[in-house]
């Protein structure tokens, strides 16, 4: 507690506060804005962060994430164009309100529903977390290779699109992971002298380019960057009362719960949970006519569960050294690039720091409430941000941030290789979020595996005899059969009845 | 226009990717440390992973993809427009090495925002000022604030001229 306490008051530093909250407002503007989001706010800011301090730079980062997950709901709800995937479901009910002329109540629940989600939901993490890591200290690496073979596959079988591109994708990235000098034997691999290589692909360049570039490029190219008129009136107000909360408070418990448990679950974040949770809302509801047609429960369904996300996705990440969802993915590149080691001993060997990212995501979580509630009026000014301008900047930044985490042009001209890597993925329909996750744990997948055969003596039995290991493989081989084998079965059924 | 099956045109660069991998994997040498396989084993069964799961999706999503009334990836404008970009940023990224990070940020910013601006009328000073700020603020924060050095340009170096 007093660790928490004191983690707490750093926060609470002059500097430290004032670039958390400038984060986190920088990352409700990315949030809001479609096609922008918190994470590639994360990306841009990474090489900033190399010359400062990790408590300085993680306030950061943590208030990037949670403005970009917290303001994804605005273009949602006054335009029907989600800000991010995690707020596709507001769109089914938060524009309808707008369009009856209730977009001050539709904001106001996205505001405090987003408040509620990432509240709670990061205080269940700071408990739960250290039990967790706890438990995970009694593992040997036959159970970490098997639990990061588990994130990847269920991260596969989750994508968007056919299966074997996951696999695909999973695959290029371990492949990926494997360039550099191999760590046990000293010999190079795939590097071809090039002293560039050696150390391996650099993380920030290939963030900058199949994120933000190919992201930028292939906006630009299919000329998606037009924004649709704001109908948007009377947005003063707070506009909610005690009454609301009262009629919908089952709704946000289980939403709070859908969201922190599939936040928990590796590779299924935000984007995943406000349908599910959406979809839980309007099974529960009284009126489940009314859903599509400006439900309050709906918006507040989608927008407690995708912010509990946040809680639910730092568990595994603080814990046991898995991502929860794709921007934990760029958090733990984070903690590599200052030299920290994910992984259970994280928060026994960082304890200072891992309850600075829980303070600093509480913190953050109450200034984007307050400033949010303050400034709803203004929030339509934030979708008519001209694009030309944003993706310049967000491309200059790009090329300056793979230069100073790199220090030479080589970082420089593999922004663009990686660019037009994203660009070819997207071209094949390959998701580049297995292809993410594999290429940073692939480092781990690889090094628990021979550190497993080496102290068996070279029995690989021992990954499949140890109950725990067993159980993460099993997991991990339904993960990424259960979505085919039900579909194959749900094909059957349809030919049956057809 | 015959419609491109993506999926096979993935398979057949994947295929060749992942026979590059294991000829490239072989020649890595084996040096085994007690019991364990060893630095080959991983870009091996990449290698494999690629091309079973390649020929998997040519067999399943490719004869679905010919049925599919998919649209292009990009019309001709859309490919354009991605070219024209790409194109810009290896300019961005040559006059940087050249030019050096300060004068690229504002000058190849600026190229930035006027191609990205399509038919949109700009400000051209408004722009100018935006660009100027932008790079100023990037480089010396970086260079003064942070003490990370940003490339200078090759071409000062070699006449002798001093750059900020």
């Amino acid at each position: 507690m007093g660790t928490y306490f004191g983690s707490l008051l750093t926060v609470f530093q002059p500097m430290n506060l004032l670039l958390l909250y400038f984060c986190s407002l920088v990352g409700v503007v990315l949030g809001a804005i479609p096609g922008l989001s918190g994470g590639l706010g994360i990306t841009l800011i990474l090489p900033l962060t190399f010359a400062l301090s990790s408590d300085l730079s993680f306030c950061m980062l943590l208030g990037m994430y949670v403005g970009g997950i917290s303001g994804s709901f605005i273009a949602a709800v006054l335009v029907g164009i989600p800000g991010s995937a995690a707020s596709i479901a507001t769109c089914f009910d938060g524009y309808p309100m707008t369009q009856k002329g209730q977009a001050s109540k539709a904001l106001s629940i996205g505001i405090t529903g987003s408040f509620i989600g990432t509240f709670i939901s990061i205080i269940v993490a700071t408990i739960c977390s250290g039990a967790i890591a706890d438990l995970a200290l009694k593992l040997g690496p036959w159970e970490y290779f098997s639990l990061c073979f588990m994130a990847v596959s269920l991260v596969v079988g989750l994508s968007n699109g056919s299966l074997y591109k996951g696999m695909i994708g999973a695959f290029l990235g371990l492949w990926l992971s494997t360039i550099g000098i191999d760590m046990i034997t000293n010999q190079m691999r795939f590097t071809f002298n090039n002293y560039n290589l050696f150390g391996g692909i650099n993380v920030v360049c290939l963030l900058m380019g199949t994120f933000a570039l190919q992201q930028v490029a292939s906006s630009f190219a299919s000329g998606e960057e037009e924004m649709p008129e704001v109908n948007a009136r009377n947005l003063k107000g707070f506009g909610l009362k005690a009454k609301d909360f009262i009629d919908n408070a089952k709704t946000i418990i289980v939403s709070l719960l859908i969201g922190l448990w599939i936040g928990f679950l590796p590779g299924m974040g935000a984007g995943v949970s406000n349908m599910i949770s959406y979809g839980q809302a309007k099974k529960m509801s009284k009126h489940p006519e009314k859903f599509g047609k400006g439900a309050e429960e709906g918006v507040w369904a989608s927008e407690v569960a995708n912010n509990a996300g946040i809680g639910g996705a730092l568990i595994p990440m603080m814990s046991l050294g898995i991502p929860g969802d794709g921007t934990c993915v760029l958090l733990l590149s984070a903690m590599t690039i200052h030299g920290l080691q994910p992984g259970p001993m994280f928060i026994t060997t960082n304890p200072h720091l891992s309850y600075l990212i829980f303070a600093a995501v509480l913190v953050s979580a109450v200034l984007v409430f307050v400033t949010s509630i303050y400034t709803k009026r203004w929030f339509p000014m934030l979708l008519k941000a001209p694009y030309h301008y944003l993706y310049s900047a967000i491309l200059m930044i790009c090329f300056l941030g793979a230069f100073s985490s790199t220090t030479s042009m080589f970082g420089v001209w593999m922004v663009i290789v990686f660019g037009a890597f994203g660009i070819l993925m997207d071209y094949f329909k390959i998701p580049m979020s297995p292809l993410m996750l594999s290429y940073i744990l692939g480092q781990q997948i690889e090094n628990y595996f021979r550190m497993g055969c080496s102290y068996a003596k070279g029995d690989i039995t021992r990954f499949v005899t140890r109950p725990i290991s067993l159980v993460f493989l099993l997991i991990g081989i339904y993960g990424l059969l259960g979505p085919a084998v039900k579909h194959v079965v749900r094909n059957r059924r349809t030919e049956a009845k057809g | 226009m015959h419609k491109v099956n993506r999926t096979y045109v993935m398979g057949i660069v994947c295929l060749i990717l992942s026979g590059w991998i294991l000829w490239q994997a072989n020649k890595i040498p084996e040096m085994l440390v007690s019991h364990e396989p060893g630095p080959r084993l991983f870009p091996i069964i990449s290698a494999i992973g690629i091309a079973f799961f390649t020929v998997l999706s040519m067999i399943k999503d490719g004869p679905k993809e010919a049925k599919e009334n998919t649209r292009p990836y990009l019309d001709k404008g859309g490919m354009k427009r991605l070219l024209q970009i790409f194109g810009v940023s290896v300019l961005f990224v040559l006059s940087m090495q050249f030019l050096g990070f300060w004068i690229t940020s504002m000058a190849g910013t600026f190229g930035f925002v006027w191609l990205l601006k399509g038919d949109k009328k700009i400000n051209i000073t408004y722009a100018v000022v935006i660009c100027v700020l932008l790079g100023s603020i990037c480089y010396f924060g970086f260079t003064r604030g942070f003490n990370i050095p940003l490339p200078k340009g090759v071409l000062w170096e070699k006449l002798g001229i001093a750059v900020l």
